[in-house]
C-alpha cells in the first residue's frame, strides 16, 4: 500500500486505524506419518482420458510430489464394461479415446503396485454444452476474460472451467549477431530464432459456476481471469484456451468446498475449513483418506486471442529491459567475453569516422535468448 | 442545577439559620485528636480530653461505668473518635455550637431544629412529641442531605403495638435527575435486614416495628441514611445525591458486601462509570468490550462483539435493551457495540443462576438498561471521537413526573475512507447511526409508564460491488403498578426486529438483492411479592411471537437473470410461566427455588419436508412434504427449566453459594464463520430442528477482605449442552430451502474455574481475573450427520483455556486518572493443514482434525489518561478528555491463520487486525 500524501494528518490517522496486517506464518504441525493417495483428472466421455496418481507430501517438503507408478487403472461401467488405462510415466495413466455412454454410470478402479485397491463411486456422465463465447474487456487496468455458456436443454446447471494460456514475448535485447567458432557474425534466417518466443501456463484456481438460481440454464459473463496491464502475457499477443466441463451437484459441492478451504480465505468472516469428502474410497481400509473427486463429463473448448494493439493506448504495457555492456575489439577481449555462451553479442559499434565495427554491445543470455524461458516454436494454432 | 442549589440555600438560610451556623462553626474548628487511649475508663478519657480541648462533656455516671475506652488515634476528628468509642453501645453523642458534648442513652440530643420545623406545623408537632434525634454529619458540605438525614420520618399510623413487623417500601431516586437508582443497598444494622433496589429503584423491606436508621449505599452516589419510625406498612421515597467528587472513580461501595451476602451468583453488574474508564480501540466507550473483560466471557477475535459466555456459542446470549431483544449488538463489522454509552445506565450479565424471569437462551442474559432522563431540568451530554460523535439530550416534560431522553450517534468513517489514497479503501463505504429514546412518566404514586425506542442502521461496502445493510429496531412499553407495599406488577410489551440485505450489481446478469428479517413481539407480566421478611416471590408469564423471513432473493437489474426466490416464512409462539421464591431460612442460609415452564409451537403456514427416520437428513432421505395451514401447529416443544440457588454465610466476610439451572432455547443462529457476522441468519425450531437444552451447576466461594474494600470470588462450573447447532462441512446457510440438511445437532460440555480479585474503591481500583475453562463439542451420531473427528470430543472455536485480565485505574488527583489494562489468553483453536498435494494445477492442502491446533496466544496492554475539567458547579459544560493507546506494545495478535493456494504454491498467513499501537483522543462534554 503506497502512501503518497502521508503528510496529510487525516490520512495518517486512518492508516493507523485500519492497519490490519497480514504476515507470513508457518506453524509447526506434527508430521503426518502416511502420505495419502491423490487422484487427479476426470473421465472424458468422448476423448483422451488422463488420470494422474500422486501422493501427498508434508507441508514443507520442497521435492516434486511422489508419483504412484505401475498401478492398474481401469474405468468400469455398472454393466461390466472395462477400459484399461496405460501408464505413460510420472504417475500418469492414459486412455487414447474413451467413449462413455450417457445412459450408464462409470467408476474408476485403481490397484496400486503394493496391492491396495481403490474405487470411486459410480458417477453419471454429464454432457457439457458448447461454450457460447469467450470475450475480453480492458477496464480498470486489467484485461478481464469472461466466459458465456448456455444449455438450451436446461440440464447442465453446474459448470467447471480450466484454461491454458499461451503468449508471445520478446527478448529484452534484440541480437543481430551470433558468436560462433570464435567469430562474431551476423545472424542468418537459418539460425535458431531467439528474439520471439511463446510461453504457456495452466490455470491454478478452481473456476466453477452454477445457474441453479437463474431462470435459464445460462452462465453470463463469468470472469475466469484478470490480467494486469503490466503483465508480460499481454505485451505482444495472448491466447487463452478455455475448457468447459459439466458437473454433478455433488462434484460441484466438492469443488466449491475445496475453493472455500484453500482460496477464498483471509477475510474477517472466514468460513471454517471443512473436511472434504472424496468419492474415491479404499476398498481394503475404509478409514483411509483418499484425495480427489472423479467426474465423467464431455469437454468443450474455445480459444480467443488478445493482441496488444487492441489494448488502450494509455496503458504502459510490459516492455522487457536489460543493460547492455560494450567490448572493444581493440581490447582483445572479444573471445574471452563470448566464450561459454553466458554473454551474447547484440550489435556492432562504429566510430564516427570509420565504417568498420570497432566493438560490440552485448548482454547476458537471459536478456537476449528467449528460449531460456519459452519455446521458439510457433504453436500450430497461432494466428 | 445551579438554580436548584441557590433556591435551596436560600430556603435553608430562612429556616435553619441556627443549624447552618453550628455547622459552619464546627467546620471551621474541627478539633482533631491524637493520642493513645488504651484501656482506660470513659471518665479518664474525658478528663484527658477536657484538659486539651475547650470542650465540656455531659453524661451520667452510668456511662462512665459501662464504657471502656481502648483506642489509638492520630489526628482524627473528635466526632469520629467518639463514634468509634460509642460504637456497639447504646449511647449516642451530640456536639453543640457551645462546645458541649452530651452523651445520652438511645437517642442523641438534637442540636438543631428539623428542616421543616416552621413549615409544617403538623409534622413538626408530631416530631417534637418524639425524642427527636440529632445527627452530626461528618461532612457538612451538603445542606440538603443534612436536612433529610436528620429528619425523622414517621411511617404508618401508631397503633400502640410495639412488637411485630411492618413493611417499608418506596423508590430510590437520584436527587439531581430524578432517575431511579438501580442496585442500591438499603439496610438497617440491627437486626441486620437489607435489600437492594430493583431496576425501577424500588425496594421493599420488612422491618420490626419501631425506630430504625436506614442506610443507603449506591454506586457513585453519596452514602446517606434516613431516620424512620415504623408503626405499620408505609412508603418512603428517598432521593440520593450524586457524589460529584468521584466522577470517574469506580465506586462499588453500594453493594460492598453483595459479593458475600447476596444470593445471586454468576452475575456481574457494570456501572457506566466503570465501563467508561476502559480504553478501547477507537476511543469510544464500548459496553460489550468491557463485558468481554469479565471472567467467563470470551470472544473469538478482537474485531467481533460476539460473546461466548462459559463455553456457550454467540447466539446463546439473550441481549436485552430495556427488555427488548437485540439480535445484532454490533456496528461496523463488530468494531463498535450497538449501545450508545451516554444513554446507558447499567449492564447486568447473568452467567449462571439466571433468574426464572428470563429464558430463551442457553448461556447468559445481558440486560442493558438505558437512563430515564433527567426529571428535574434539561441537560445534555456528548462526545467527539476519531470515528464517531454522539449527542444526548434529556429533560423533564412535566417536572418530577415525565422525562424524555433522546440520544444519537453517528460515524464519519465514510468520509475518512474516501480520504485514503488507496483504491480498495476509497471504493469502500462504511457508516452507521443509532438513536435511542426513553420517555418515562409517573402517572401517580402507584403507576408509572416507560416507553423506549431504539433504531440502528449500518451500511458497508468493502472494495467491491456488494452492499451490506443491516438494522435493529426495538421498542418497549412498560407499565409498573404498585398494588401495595408488598406487591407490584410490571406489564411489558416489546417489539424487536433485525434485518439485513445484501445487494450486488457488479454483473448485470447476476445482479440481485437478498434480504433476511426476524421480528418478535412479546408480552410479559411480572409480579414481585414480598409477603414477609423471609420470602420474596417473583412470578409471571410471557409470550413471544416470532416471524422470520429466512431470505428472499430478487433480481435488481433489468438484465438480471436471477430467478426470484423466497424461503417460506416461519412463525412460532414461545410462552412461559414462572414462579420463584427466595427464602431466607436464617441469617446464614438463604435459598432461591424457581421453576420456569416454557412452551414453543412452530406454526404454519408452511410446507415441511419429512426425512426418513434413523438416517441423516439429506436431499436423498426426503420421504414426504407435509403442508400445514395458516396457524396450524407444526411442532410443539415444552419443558421445565429449574433455577435453584443457595447461599450459606460461613463468616462475617465469607460465604459459599451453589446453583443449578436449566435453560431451553428455541431460536438458533445460523453462521458458518467463527465470528459473528452481519450475514448470520436466525432459524426457529421446527419438526426438523430441535430446541437446545443446557444445564449448569456452579459452586462459588466469596470473601471480602480489608473491610469490604477487596472482594475475592472463586466460581467453578460444569455445563452440558444438547442439540445446539453445528454445521456440516461446506454448509450453505443462505437461501437454503432445506437448512436441516446442512446442520447437525451437536452436544457440548464446558467446565471451568473463575477467580476474581476486585478492589472497588480507593485511589487504585480495578480487578484481576483468571479463568481456566474448556469447551468441547462432539458430533458422533452417524444417524444425525457426518461424524466429525471420529466422534471424539473436540475443542470448540472459542475454547481458550487460560485467560488473565487486569483492569486497573489509578487516580492521581480529582482531575487526573489513568487506566492500565492487560489481557492474556490462550490462542483459539484452528484447523491447520497437515499435508499438501498437487491436484494437477495447483498445490492444495489437506486439513487436520477439526480444531486440532491453536493460533498463537493473545496478549495486549492498553493505557488511557482521563483528564477532567474543573469541578465548578456553575459553568456551561463539564468536559473531559480521554487520551488512550490501544495495544500499547503493538503486538500483532493473530486474528486468524489461513493457508492459501497462490500461483500453485501454498502459503501460510496470519492476519492481525490491530497490529500497531492505536492512539485515540476523545472529547466528552456534559451540560
Amino acid at each position: 500500500m503506497k502512501i503518497r500524501n502521508w503528510k496529510n494528518p487525516i490520512v495518517w490517522l486512518v492508516m493507523l486505524l485500519v492497519s490490519g496486517c497480514v504476515d507470513p506464518y508457518f506453524p509447526e504441525v506434527k508430521e503426518s506419518g502416511s502420505s495419502f493417495l491423490v487422484v487427479n483428472g476426470f473421465l472424458n466421455a468422448n476423448g483422451p482420458t488422463t488420470i494422474q496418481l500422486l501422493r501427498s507430501q508434508s507441508l514443507n517438503d520442497t521435492e516434486a510430489p511422489p508419483a504412484e507408478e505401475n498401478a492398474t487403472v481401469i474405468v468400469e461401467s455398472e454393466n461390466g464394461e472395462r477400459f484399461g488405462l496405460h501408464g505413460t510415466g510420472y504417475g500418469t495413466y492414459r486412455h487414447p479415446n474413451l467413449q462413455l455412454r450417457a445412459d450408464s454410470k462409470y467408476r474408476l478402479y485403481i490397484r496400486t503396485r503394493s496391492g491396495s485397491e481403490y474405487a470411486s463411486d459410480y458417477v453419471e456422465v454429464k454432457t457439457s454444452p458448447a461454450i457460447e463465447s469467450v470475450n475480453w474487456k480492458a477496464e480498470g487496468g486489467e484485461v478481464k476474460i469472461y466466459v458465456n455458456s448456455q444449455d438450451p436443454n436446461n440440464s447442465t446447471h453446474y459448470y467447471k472451467w480450466d484454461y491454458e494460456e499461451t503468449w508471445q514475448f520478446r527478448s529484452a535485447l534484440y541480437s543481430v549477431l551470433i558468436y560462433e567458432n570464435g567469430q562474431v557474425r551476423f545472424r542468418e534466417p537459418s539460425d535458431v530464432p531467439i528474439a520471439y518466443c511463446w510461453k504457456s501456463d495452466n490455470s491454478t484456481r478452481v473456476e466453477i459456476g452454477s445457474s441453479v438460481k437463474l431462470s435459464e440454464d445460462r452462465i453470463s459473463n463469468y470472469r475466469i481471469l484478470s490480467i494486469p496491464y503490466n503483465s508480460e502475457k499481454i505485451s505482444m499477443k495472448y491466447s487463452i484456451l478455455v475448457k468447459q466441463y459439466a458437473l454433478t451437484r455433488e462434484a460441484f459441492e466438492y469443488l466449491e468446498m475445496l475453493k472455500k478451504n484453500t482460496e477464498n480465505i483471509g477475510t474477517l468472516f472466514d468460513p471454517l475449513p471443512s473436511q472434504l469428502t472424496s468419492n474415491i474410497r479404499s476398498l481394503s481400509n475404509p478409514d483411509e483418506t483418499v484425495i480427489g473427486y472423479i467426474s465423467a463429463t464431455t469437454m468443450e473448448t474455445k480459444r480467443i486471442f488478445v493482441s496488444s494493439r487492441d489494448l488502450p493506448r494509455d496503458w504502459r504495457l510490459y516492455y522487457p529491459s536489460c543493460e547492455v555492456d560494450t567490448v572493444m575489439i581493440s581490447s582483445g577481449q572479444v573471445q574471452e567475453r563470448f566464450t561459454g555462451g553466458y554473454l551474447i553479442p547484440v550489435d556492432e559499434i562504429y566510430s564516427p569516422t570509420s565504417p568498420v565495427a570497432i566493438g560490440y554491445t552485448y548482454g547476458t543470455r537471459a536478456c537476449v535468448d528467449c528460449t531460456l524461458q519459452g519455446t521458439n516454436v510457433k504453436p500450430a494454432y497461432w494466428e | 442545577m445551579t438554580h436548584f442549589y441557590r433556591a435551596f440555600l436560600l430556603l435553608l438560610l430562612c429556616c435553619m439559620t441556627t443549624a447552618v451556623s453550628v455547622h459552619a462553626q464546627q467546620r471551621n474548628e474541627a478539633p482533631l485528636i491524637s493520642g493513645s487511649f488504651r484501656n482506660i475508663t470513659f471518665q479518664d478519657f474525658v478528663q484527658r480530653l477536657e484538659t486539651r480541648l475547650p470542650y465540656k462533656f455531659y453524661f451520667e455516671q452510668a456511662v462512665a461505668d459501662s464504657i471502656k475506652v481502648d483506642v489509638e488515634v492520630e489526628g482524627e476528628p473528635l466526632n469520629l473518635v467518639l463514634a468509634q468509642i460509642l460504637k456497639g453501645t447504646e449511647y449516642k453523642f451530640a456536639i453543640t455550637e457551645q462546645r458541649q458534648i452530651f452523651i445520652t442513652r438511645q437517642n442523641p440530643i438534637m442540636t438543631n431544629l428539623p428542616s421543616n420545623f416552621f413549615k409544617d406545623e403538623e409534622e413538626a408537632r408530631r416530631n417534637s412529641q418524639l425524642a427527636t434525634p440529632a445527627y452530626l454529619p461528618q461532612q457538612q458540605d451538603n445542606k440538603k442531605r443534612i436536612q433529610s438525614e436528620i429528619k425523622l420520618y414517621e411511617i404508618g399510623t401508631p397503633n400502640g403495638s410495639k412488637t411485630g413487623r411492618a413493611n417499608l417500601a418506596g423508590t430510590l431516586r437520584d436527587a439531581n435527575t430524578g432517575e431511579p437508582i438501580i442496585g442500591a443497598h438499603i439496610y438497617i444494622e440491627s437486626p441486620s435486614v437489607g435489600t437492594a433496589s430493583d431496576q425501577y429503584g424500588y425496594y421493599s423491606l420488612s422491618l420490626p416495628v419501631g425506630r430504625h436508621e436506614l442506610n443507603i449505599r449506591a454506586v457513585g452516589l453519596k452514602n446517606t441514611k434516613r431516620q424512620v419510625i415504623l408503626h405499620s406498612d408505609g412508603k418512603l421515597d428517598i432521593e440520593v445525591e450524586e457524589d460529584i467528587r468521584t466522577l470517574k472513580e469506580v465506586l462499588v461501595e453500594a453493594e460492598k458486601d453483595r459479593n458475600v451476602t447476596g444470593l445471586q451468583m454468576g452475575m456481574e453488574r457494570l456501572d457506566i462509570r466503570t465501563i467508561k474508564q476502559v480504553p478501547t480501540a477507537f476511543g469510544e466507550t464500548d459496553i460489550l468490550r468491557v463485558v468481554l473483560t469479565l471472567p467467563g466471557v470470551k470472544s473469538v477475535g478482537e474485531g467481533s462483539t460476539g460473546m461466548n459466555v462459559r463455553g456457550g456459542s454467540t447466539d446463546q446470549n439473550l441481549i436485552l435493551l430495556n427488555d427488548a431483544t437485540i439480535y445484532n449488538p454490533s456496528h461496523l463489522f463488530g468494531f463498535f457495540s450497538a449501545f450508545n454509552p451516554d444513554v446507558i445506565k447499567s449492564v447486568e450479565l447473568y452467567k449462571s443462576a439466571v433468574p426464572a424471569r428470563y429464558g430463551g437462551r442457553l448461556s447468559s442474559v445481558l440486560e442493558v438498561s438505558s437512563r430515564e432522563g433527567n426529571k428535574k431540568q434539561f441537560s445534555g451530554a456528548g462526545g467527539i471521537g476519531l470515528l464517531t460523535s454522539r449527542l444526548t439530550l434529556e429533560g423533564p416534560i412535566v417536572k418530577d413526573k415525565t422525562s424524555i431522553l433522546v440520544g444519537g450517534r453517528s460515524t464519519y468513517s465514510d468520509w475518512l475512507l474516501k480520504k485514503i489514497p488507496n483504491k480498495s479503501f476509497s471504493n469502500s463505504e462504511a457508516s452507521f447511526y443509532d438513536i435511542n429514546t426513553h420517555v418515562s412518566h409517573e402517572i401517580d404514586e402507584k403507576n408509572s409508564v416507560y416507553l423506549t425506542g431504539y433504531l440502528s442502521k449500518d451500511r458497508f461496502k468493502l472494495a467491491s460491488d456488494t452492499l451490506y445493510r443491516f438494522q435493529n429496531q426495538n421498542a418497549s412499553l412498560k407499565w409498573k403498578h404498585n398494588f401495595h407495599n408488598k406487591l407490584y406488577s410490571v406489564v411489558t410489551g416489546t417489539y424487536s426486529h433485525y434485518g439485513y440485505d445484501i445487494s450486488n450489481e457488479e454483473n448485470a446478469a447476476n445482479a440481485a438483492a437478498m434480504d433476511f428479517g426476524i421480528s418478535q413481539t412479546g408480552m410479559q407480566v411480572d409480579f414481585n411479592y414480598f409477603p414477609d421478611s423471609k420470602h420474596t416471590l417473583d412470578f409471571g408469564a410471557s409470550a413471544i411471537r416470532y416471524e422470520v423471513n429466512p431470505g428472499s432473493l430478487v433480481p435488481n437489474h433489468a438484465e438480471s437473470l436471477i430467478r426470484p426466490d423466497k424461503l417460506q416464512q416461519e412463525k412460532a409462539v414461545e410462552s412461559a410461566l414462572y414462579l420463584s421464591d427466595r427464602y431466607d431460612i436464617s441469617q446464614k442460609l438463604s435459598v432461591s427455588a424457581g421453576l420456569r415452564y416454557s412452551f414453543f409451537t412452530a406454526l404454519g403456514k408452511r410446507d415441511v419436508l419429512q426425512y426418513a427416520p434413523g438416517l441423516p437428513m439429506s436431499l436423498n432421505t426426503i420421504v414426504d412434504t407435509v403442508s400445514y395451514g395458516s396457524g396450524k401447529s407444526i411442532a410443539t416443544y415444552h419443558g421445565p427449566e429449574f433455577r435453584l440457588s443457595a447461599r450459606y454465610v460461613v463468616s462475617d466476610n465469607s460465604s459459599v453459594k451453589v446453583s443449578y439451572n436449566r435453560l431451553r432455547q428455541y431460536v438458533h443462529m445460523l453462521s458458518n464463520t467463527a465470528t459473528m457476522a452481519p450475514t448470520d441468519t436466525w432459524k426457529l425450531s421446527d419438526s426438523n430442528i430441535k430446541p437446545q437444552v443446557g444445564d449448569q451447576v456452579a459452586i462459588g466461594y466469596y470473601r471480602n477482605l480489608r473491610a469490604n474494600t477487596i472482594e475475592f470470588s472463586a466460581e467453578a462450573y460444569y455445563k452440558w449442552m444438547q442439540d445446539f447447532l453445528d454445521y456440516r462441512s461446506g454448509a450453505n446457510i443462505i437461501m437454503n430451502h432445506h437448512i436441516e440438511t446442512d446442520v447437525a445437532n451437536a452436544e457440548g460440555k464446558a467446565y471451568g474455574v473463575e477467580l476474581m480479585l476486585k478492589k472497588a474503591s480507593g485511589k487504585l481500583n480495578g480487578w484481576v481475573s483468571y479463568t481456566y475453562s474448556r469447551t468441547l463439542v462432539r458430533l458422533d451420531d452417524p444417524t444425525v450427520s457426518e461424524v466429525i473427528n471420529r466422534g471424539e470430543w473436540y475443542a470448540s472455536n472459542f475454547d481458550k483455556p487460560h485467560d488473565l485480565t487486569m483492569i486497573s485505574n489509578y487516580r492521581f488527583s480529582q482531575r487526573f486518572s489513568t487506566s492500565l489494562n492487560f489481557t492474556y489468553s490462550t490462542g483459539r483453536p484452528i484447523t491447520l493443514p497437515l499435508a499438501k498435494y498437487y491436484d494437477g494445477g495447483s498445490h492444495r492442502i489437506l486439513y487436520s482434525d477439526r480444531n486440532e491446533y491453536r493460533i498463537p496466544d493473545y496478549y495486549r496492554v492498553d493505557l488511557a489518561l482521563n483528564i477532567e475539567g474543573n469541578h465548578k458547579i456553575a459553568k456551561l459544560a463539564h468536559s473531559s478528555w480521554t487520551v488512550a493507546v490501544y495495544n500499547l506494545t503493538g503486538r500483532k495478535n493473530p486474528y486468524s491463520v489461513y493457508f492459501k493456494s497462490q500461483n500453485g504454491q501454498i502459503r501460510g498467513y496470519k492476519m492481525s487486525i490491530f497490529g500497531n499501537p492505536i492512539p485515540t483522543i476523545t472529547y466528552n462534554f456534559k451540560f
